[in-house]
């Protein structure tokens, strides 16, 4: 995290925030299964036009208890990779304006210590107080290498959806 | 007599399957860690917390992560994120503190906290970013 620190000093346009939200879904026949994670740090540099984005895996809240548990300890293996990290640029972040425009983001993403090249579209807002991004995307459980039990194949989709919501503030010491 | 026994071998499967589903059930069901009636696991300052994830990070999260803390620390910022507070910890550095996230139910309890007051919070560490951070809080030195 202090790399993201050091990366980002001296930016004049910088905006961060500290309680993010990150939640998905897993849609299936047997059980749908959704968790929330509002502690997601994310910082936009809007004089390069990068974003930085930390996940603390245990941070994920679900509905059961038995799910949280089989999430960190079997499948996402939050004790050896207890961080998802997304790093990108902002493409075309001169189209960031008042009113909300789709801005796409293309960096990598690193889930369960694998990291693959994405591209994410985001509602984007900018005012003088804030930026918030919007927007949702689908992973695929296969490419980060998070495997699934064939027992309980029939109650968590391959595909999830992940949804986020970052209301940036203006970074300030 | 042999009747007899088909129908006691079947009576004890019904009770096996039956109490396996209730097991099942439980255990599909069992509860979230109550951060209220469980004893905090680690006592420890906002500072000492703080230094502790900032020097050796790989360290503290298998001393810390899970874990119930009980932390100590003098309020530096509150917030309102929905229906629940953050009440924000000040540590000896300027950028690192300690965040904790209250339950619903204890920020309704606690509106009358305020900025410079010191509190002990009781919360299930998640790891660190910029700041350590502490969820499902509860203050426990009020009241």
């Amino acid at each position: 995290m202090c790399l993201f620190l050091v990366a980002f000093t001296n930016a004049q346009e910088r905006f961060l925030t500290k309680n993010g939200m990150i939640s998905f879904f897993s849609k299936s026949p047997i059980e749908n299964i959704k968790a929330k994670n509002n502690q997601v740090l994310s910082i936009v540099d809007l004089s390069k036009g990068q974003m930085a984005i930390a996940i603390l895996m245990k941070s994920f809240m679900f509905e059961k208890a038995l799910m949280q548990e089989h999430f960190n300890e079997n499948y996402v293996e939050s004790d050896k990779y207890p961080k998802a990290t997304f790093k990108g640029n902002l493409l075309d972040f001169d189209k960031i304006t008042g009113s909300e425009t789709v801005i796409a983001i293309k960096g990598n993403l690193t889930i369960h210590g694998v990291t693959k090249e994405m591209t994410i579209e985001a509602l984007t807002k900018k005012t003088a107080a804030h930026i918030e991004m919007t927007g949702d995307f689908f992973i695929n459980l296969a490419d980060f290498d998070v495997k699934i039990p064939s027992i309980v194949k029939n109650n968590i989709s391959e595909k999830i959806k992940v949804s986020f919501r970052f209301h940036h503030k203006p970074y300030k010491k | 007599m042999r009747n007899k026994n088909v129908k006691k071998l079947i009576g004890i499967l019904l009770i096996v399957a039956f109490s396996s589903v209730i097991i099942g059930y439980k255990i599909y069901n069992k509860p979230h860690v109550n951060v209220a009636e469980n004893s905090a696991d680690i006592a420890q300052t906002a500072n000492r917390l703080f230094i502790d994830f900032s020097t050796d990070e790989t360290k503290a999260n298998t001393t810390y992560l899970d874990k119930i803390i009980a932390v100590k620390g003098v309020v530096a910022n509150i917030a309102e994120e929905g229906e629940k507070r953050i009440v924000t910890l000040q540590t000896s550095d300027d950028f690192g503190s300690v965040i904790c996230y209250l339950t619903k139910e204890d920020s309704e309890n606690n509106a009358q906290i305020k900025e410079g007051q010191t509190l002990v919070l009781k919360g299930i560490c998640t790891g660190f970013l910029m700041d350590v951070i502490l969820v499902k809080c509860v203050v426990t030195n009020l009241k």
